[in-house]
């Protein structure tokens, strides 16, 4: 993929203000420049952060442009529903384009739900106010004793538009403002606006998902997305959300029957889908309620369609609550499918078992040890950790 | 929380009574109905499974002119010429104009007896999308469906109670007349109760709670040590009294400089250095974030 010398030389002009030398390095610029994305140290593939950190740690240290990211929901669908909402908030913070298709609930509600990003990106030391002496003047915050040098120097950027880190964190607790919900361009579908006439061929995917396939290549070719398309303008990445396929809402009678009469709709729709993608500067999220789908077959044909691919498993109504060895999380995590994109071996994570908690500022993915000797031997430790103390 | 269930608070909400062969779910669901008619709703019950006579037994107290049954007991297929109500009408479009013949302003409530029926005879996927449209359009304020989980495969009861907002299973107790029932409420945040109730249906089909089973909960974290401030017993005195506190803000440092030469050595602009930083994975953002009230 050659980028054409001028979108180099725009984008070093507008940094150039902030450069501190006039040292420009000099590189044959293959890659894209597009804001959000970086090239992965492994295989020089393009990623974009999934909006959660330690998931692109798993990954690979992100998605790569072009792939599918499947995620088998949770029982009730919280967890899941949740990593959706932060790769569309990471797509909102780096100015992405959003896609976001649902047949259950309208994309404007999953869109109303985004949680808020942290701007303050380090955490701000507050110094502890000492009591201040009645005949002091009041000086300014700004005003250091001892590292006054740095006096004049702006804090940390918390502008998002200056934020050129890839991960970012986000408070759950918030909603995303309207005003930077509304800066970013979102295309939606919401399956009842589309009213299906059956197809006079015989095909084997279903009216709906024909509909979003459609929509979706109608998206990508208007907007630009696609690798062939004319380099005028700057190139931007599109993220597609896709919320709940292969349930019942979408007609597909998947989860409903052992043996369903559409079994090759789903399977057709990924086929179609990673072809869109490959061609076009797009990245796929894409979940789907495997906890209801009986046919194990029809599961794994799923999974080798999708490039990554994640389970969720929550702790939730199951028996696993009560036990102690679980009561620091909220859920298991299992990796199905790592991508192995033009290379031989794909590299797998270091650890198997692998268990989320959803934090208010984070979403952790940690290593779980089963081993009872781990246990005691770190409650035993912080045990005399705290006596020293003391 | 069944009886918060039974006061039927909440609007849009789809309520699944899952029963099986060894306990019937149907005294609970004329519960949830003679509920509805004591807060002067209009409940529209389709009828599929029981007949008219068998659904008002039990509710003769009660004012039964919000009561609308519809007869799709005798001939719920349309084999004769007239039939009453049969099940090719269970669609979005026919629903919304039986709810809406009422002359109430108030949307009313359907009660559906029972979904295994129309299971049995329209694909899931139709069902479903029907049930959807139901709660989203504004003519039904809330939906109470009784499904029989050993009739349908897991999958197609899993995809249904996928769709509600509170699913109760009903089983047998330890007592002929009481029953367990375990409740399942997603709230709209996507929060997830859970409970698990011993009840009893008198014979004017109140509910009575008995007590909640003796669930073997977590076991409860030993308290934490009263934190000890490691400056209240020592030796020497750590803290300032004003006095010496000024005499500390007057000492010069021995590398400060006076306010002319700081000015002279500050540059007013943002100067030539930016601090850039950018947090790598060893960085956890907030550690000790207290967040039990996280309400995901």
């Amino acid at each position: 993929m050659a980028a054409p010398v001028n979108s180099v030389v725009n984008s070093s002009a507008k940094c150039s203000s902030f450069n501190a030398t006039s040292f420009q390095k000099k590189t044959r610029s293959r890659l894209i420049s597009i804001p959000g994305t970086r090239p992965s140290v492994q295989n020089g593939q393009l990623l974009v952060s999934t909006g959660v950190t330690s998931l692109d740690y798993l990954l690979g240290g992100g998605l790569a442009v072009g792939t599918v990211l499947l995620i088998e929901e949770d029982r009730y669908d919280s967890y899941s529903r949740m990593i959706l909402k932060y790769f569309l908030a990471e797509g909102v913070v780096c100015r992405h384009e959003l896609f976001v298709a649902s047949a259950q609930h309208t994309p404007d509600d999953i869109l109303q739900e985004l949680p808020s990003p942290i701007l303050d990106d380090v955490a701000i030391h507050k110094p502890v106010e000492q009591p201040r002496l009645s005949h002091e003047p009041q000086d300014s915050l700004d005003a250091m004793k001892i590292a006054w040098r740095y006096q004049n120097l702006p804090k940390v950027q918390t502008a998002l538009a200056s934020s050129s880190r890839f991960g970012h964190y986000y408070d759950v607790s918030k909603m995303m403002e309207a005003e930077i919900r509304e800066a970013a361009k979102c295309h939606r579908f919401y399956l009842p606006e589309h009213p299906t006439q059956s197809s006079p061929t015989h095909s084997p995917m279903l009216e709906s998902y024909s509909a979003l396939l459609k929509s979706l290549r109608d998206v990508i070719q208007r907007e630009g997305f696609e690798v062939t398309a004319p380099m005028s303008k700057s190139r931007n990445i599109l993220r597609i959300g896709l919320h709940s396929l292969g349930s019942t809402l979408w007609g597909d009678d998947l989860c409903c029957h052992d043996n369903p009469r559409h079994g090759h709709a789903l399977t057709t729709f990924l086929y179609g889908l990673r072809a869109l993608l490959r061609s076009s500067l797009s990245v796929a999220v894409v979940t789907v309620p495997s906890h209801l789908i009986q046919n194990r077959a029809l599961m794994g044909r799923i999974t080798r369609l999708c490039d990554n691919a994640i389970a969720l498993e929550s702790f939730k109504g199951s028996e696993r609550e009560a036990n102690p060895l679980y009561k620091d999380y909220h859920g298991l995590l299992h990796v199905r499918q790592v991508p192995h994109l033009n290379c031989l071996a794909s590299q797998l994570p270091d650890h198997k078992d692998l268990a989320f908690k959803l934090k208010r500022k984070q979403f952790s993915i940690e290593p779980h040890f089963y081993s009872t000797d781990v246990f005691f031997l770190t409650s035993h430790m912080s045990f005399t950790l705290k006596q020293v103390l003391v | 929380m069944l009886s918060e269930l039974l006061q039927g608070t909440d609007t849009g909400g789809f309520l699944i009574v899952q029963d099986n062969i060894s306990h019937s779910g149907r005294p609970l669901l004329k519960s949830f109905i003679s509920a509805a008619l004591n807060r002067d709703e209009d409940v529209h019950v389709l009828a599929f499974e029981a007949s008219e006579e068998e659904l008002k037994d039990g509710l003769q107290g009660l004012p039964c002119q919000r009561l609308h049954i519809h007869n799709a007991y005798i001939d719920p297929l349309g084999w004769t010429a007239h039939p009453a109500f049969t099940v090719q009408q269970f669609c979005f479009e026919e629903l919304t104009q039986l709810a809406k013949q009422t002359s109430q302003p108030k949307p009313a409530t359907l009660v559906i007896d029972s979904l295994s029926w129309i299971l049995r005879h329209l694909n899931p996927p139709h069902v479903c999308k029907t049930l959807q449209q139901l709660r989203k359009g504004g003519a039904v304020r809330a939906i109470i469906g009784l499904l029989h989980a050993d009739m349908h495969q897991r999958g197609t009861v899993g995809s249904i109670c996928h769709l509600a907002t509170s699913v109760i299973a009903v089983s047998p107790g330890m007592k002929a007349d009481e029953a367990v029932a375990k409740t399942t409420k997603r709230a709209k945040s996507g929060k997830v109760t859970q409970d698990e109730e011993i009840f009893r249906i008198n014979e004017d089909l109140t509910v009575v709670v008995l007590n909640k089973t003796s669930h073997p909960g977590p076991k409860q974290t030993d308290q934490e040590e009263p934190e000890m401030d490691p400056t209240a017993n020592l030796t020497f005195n750590l803290r300032l009294s004003d006095t010496e506190r000024e005499a500390k803000e007057k000492l010069a440092l021995p590398f400060v400089f006076s306010k002319e030469k700081k000015m002279a050595l500050l540059q007013s602009g943002p100067g030539s250095g930016r601090i850039l930083y950018e947090p790598d994975a060893n960085d956890d953002y907030d550690q000790e974030d207290p967040d039990d009230d996280l309400d995901v």
